[in-house]
């Protein structure tokens, strides 16, 4: 059995981490009730473990057991500054480790967290070094949430801190999960937000089943490490789930790879270093012939493309996961907050010389009474 | 009538006397003083005496002597005159104030004895005549020791065995004669009232007593009697007629009283089975009955039945009882086993015949027995149960998710 670590580091990290507990009780409005009468139903040894500095963020979590919520002594929050954030992690790292230590032994951890707030930040690259320090044979993958982009230039400037940062750690990868990108669900904000998150516990969880689970066509950690090791080492995930109309496997993965269907934008057959396609559905609708066909045609542009095959009643699903050996996508947000922080600096230094030159009519007189 | 034919001339005589003596004191004072006084002896005098019997009066040689007194009622007593030398030994029967003449009487040198009053069977009052010059009489009282009284007196006593009774019952009246007196009763007859309507008689009457009671002696007489009527009675006082030795008839009658007589004595059995009576199904209880007899007489030949309504559903057993005797005041309790088979209300009723004293006497009663349905005990706890272990499950969970 897979030994599984999940960590929601700052606000955003934690509602994903709640939304995964949220779907190990089944998901939906059935989960409000459900986790009064039901345990969580992980497909592996699961742990979680929310962890904020705002304790505000951590009491609106709702299916998180008040254990698996641990507050970080730090006023309340960082205020989205990322240094006042590494002292705050520095300062209660033993803490925060003895808690993860708790919980035992990890094949693999994933760290969720926002690149653009204060604690998830400032706290994941330093906390990933961590639990790499401390657990030498574990698998450590990000899942780290764009900002929009016009959500602030603080935002922008601490996701391109925060994603440089996440680069230099000794993880075995990022998969992205771009907001900007996940806005076209419409909506409102905070419905939007619940989809991107339930959206993303959904293929966790997904995921987490396929790498713990006996396939007919198997694919462990050891696929999905290497995979994420490929190209950039920066991934997304793609799902998708066949109705009952059309139950083709060959429309179902090429539906999972769609850019509409990824959580991050991103050309497969252009950008894709290593691949993951995993699929679950009746043994009826597993043609073999068809995936394997499906497969080399992705092998072709992809790479490598690793294939798993679950057998379980229900609908065709399949999720993909692949690493980009491009993103321009990052680039565009990097020069963005690169003009974000000149115009940034541009107004400050205005401003300086404004107040400058204010206090310059005042600079020989004295105050008189 | 002696005397007022006697007091006449004696005036007539006194009044010569005087004339006499005038002539001889004119007579005396011419000449000499030497004449006896012989004229004085000869005048008649008399003198009362009461005499016991044995007592005499000596009177010259008269000697006069009360020898009995042989009837009171009749006034007739026995007196005996004698004279000293014998030539006067006489003794007769005096009858009250009836003068008797001994030796030619006062009128001529005799004594004239006359029995004036009778006080009772030992003493009367004599008078005797005399004349003057046969000396001053002189009462001598009997040494002899009085002569025992033959004098009987019985007294007679009535009484019944108890002085209430009820109508029914049999009552003992004893009659009770005892002599008290000195002498021996003869003759007895006890007469008894007839018998009152308010009493049947069954043996006995009417009593016999001994014709004949010495001094001291009581016999008794025993009669038993019903009684059929209630009611207070006056019961008469009855008479015992006797006489005595010399014939003589007395009596004596006995206090009347009163007796009560109270209703015919009854038996009452007032059954009392227990009020109400619940059995689970399939359960099992008692059912106490109590015959409980609240009149005055001893019930008898008990029997107690008992019958189930409707009979099927409830088993009864030991219903039936068979008594032979409860007394007034007492009471009888036993058990009856009742099984519940089939739920719902039954009655049983209970008739108990008797012999109440007064015939046969059936008297019922009923008691109510509910079986009750089938009891789920803590069924309640079904519910509860589960529901509080949800609630602690579910306050436990939110203990769980509360941060």
């Amino acid at each position: 059995m897979l030994n599984v670590l999940m960590l929601g580091v700052g606000q955003c990290g934690n509602r994903i981490l709640d939304a995964v507990n949220k779907e190990a009780f089944g998901g939906g409005g059935a989960a409000r009730l459900a986790k009064y009468y039901l345990r969580p139903k992980f497909p592996s040894r699961v742990e979680t473990l929310a962890v904020n500095t705002a304790i505000n963020d951590l009491k609106e979590l709702r299916f998180t057991t008040a254990k698996d919520r641990l507050h970080v002594p730090n006023l309340h929050g960082v205020g989205a500054n990322r240094n006042v954030g590494k002292r705050a992690f520095m300062d209660n790292r033993d803490l925060i480790m003895g808690e993860i230590e708790k919980r035992g032994d990890f094949d693999i951890a994933f760290v969720i967290t926002s690149t653009s707030g204060g604690t998830g930040s400032s706290f994941t690259p330093l906390l990933i070094n961590e639990l790499k320090r401390q657990y030498r044979e574990i698998t450590v993958v990000t899942i780290a949430i764009l900002p929009a982009r016009e959500e602030g230039s603080i935002y922008l400037q601490n996701a391109a801190f925060c994603l440089r940062e996440l680069m230099e750690v000794d993880a075995e990868g990022i998969i992205l999960v771009d907001n900007q990108y996940m806005k076209r669900f419409g909506g409102d904000i905070a419905s939007a937000y619940d989809k991107i998150n339930d959206m993303v516990a959904k293929r966790l969880l997904f995921l987490i089943e396929s790498l713990d689970s006996e396939m007919l066509s198997v694919t462990d950690l050891g696929d999905f490490k290497t995979v994420m090791n490929g190209g950039l080492r920066i991934g997304t995930m793609g799902f998708y789930q066949a109705d009952s109309k059309n139950q083709s496997i060959r429309d179902a993965i090429e539906n999972s790879l769609k850019p509409a269907n990824l959580l991050f934008p991103a050309h497969v057959a252009d950008d894709a270093a290593r691949a993951m396609i995993i699929i679950q559905g009746s043994r009826e609708h597993l043609d073999v012939d068809e995936i394997t066909k499906e497969v080399e045609r992705l092998t072709a542009s992809a790479g490598h493309v690793f294939k798993g095959i679950v057998v379980k009643k229900g609908p065709v699903k399949v999720l993909s996961v692949f690493t980009v050996a491009s993103a321009p996508e990052l680039e565009s947000i990097y020069s963005q907050a690169a003009r974000g922080m000149q115009d940034e600096k541009d107004k400050r230094c205005r401003a300086r010389k404004q107040l400058d030159d204010a206090f310059a009519h005042i600079e020989d007189l004295e105050e008189i009474y | 009538m002696h005397i007022e034919r006697v007091l006449p001339k004696m005036r007539r005589l006194v009044y010569l006397l005087c004339f006499a003596c005038l002539l001889f004191s004119i007579l005396l004072l011419a000449s000499s003083s030497g004449k006896d006084d012989t004229d004085e002896s000869d005048e008649i005098t008399f003198k009362d005496f009461s005499l016991n019997i044995g007592d005499r009066v000596d009177l010259g040689d008269y000697r006069i002597e009360l020898i009995e007194i042989q009837s009171v009622r009749d006034g007739l007593a026995v007196v005996r005159a004698s004279k000293v030398g014998g030539s006067l030994d006489e003794q007769r029967v005096l009858l009250l104030d009836s003068s008797n003449s001994f030796d030619g009487g006062a009128d001529h040198d005799g004594i004239t004895v006359t029995v004036s009053d009778i006080f009772d069977e030992q003493s009367a009052r004599i008078r005797i005549e005399y004349k003057q010059g046969l000396g001053t009489p002189r009462k001598h009282a009997s040494e002899r020791p009085a002569a025992a009284l033959d004098k009987p007196e019985l007294s007679v006593q009535k009484s019944f065995e108890k002085n209430q009774m009820s109508v029914g019952d049999a009552v003992k009246v004893t009659i009770t004669v005892k002599n008290t007196g000195t002498g021996q009763a003869l003759g007895i007859k006890a007469d008894d009232s007839p018998p009152l309507p308010e009493f049947s008689y069954v043996a006995g009457y009417p009593p016999k007593i001994k014709e004949t009671l010495d001094p001291g002696e009581s016999d008794s007489a025993v009669y038993v009697v019903d009684a059929v009527k209630d009611g207070s009675i006056r019961v008469p006082a009855m008479t015992v007629i006797y006489t005595d030795s010399k014939k003589n008839t007395k009596s004596n009658s006995s206090d009347p009283f009163n007796i009560l007589i109270n209703p015919r004595s009854r038996a009452d059995l007032v059954i009392e089975p227990a009020s109400m009576t619940t059995i689970p199904l399939d359960g099992e209880s008692l059912l106490n009955i109590s015959i409980a007899n609240r009149g005055t007489a001893s019930a008898t030949r008990i029997e107690a039945e008992g019958t189930v309504l409707p009979s099927d559903g409830l088993l009864a057993t030991g219903l039936d009882k068979s008594i032979f005797e409860i007394k007034p005041g007492e009471e009888v309790n036993y058990p009856a086993r009742l099984s519940g088979k089939s739920p719902g209300n039954y009655t049983i009723r209970l008739k108990v015949s008797y012999d109440g004293g007064d015939g046969s006497v059936i008297q019922e009663a009923s008691a109510q027995v509910a079986v009750l349905e089938r009891e789920y005990k803590y069924q309640y706890l079904l519910l509860i149960i589960p529901v509080v272990l949800i609630i602690a499950w579910v306050y436990r969970r939110y203990k769980v998710y509360k941060y």
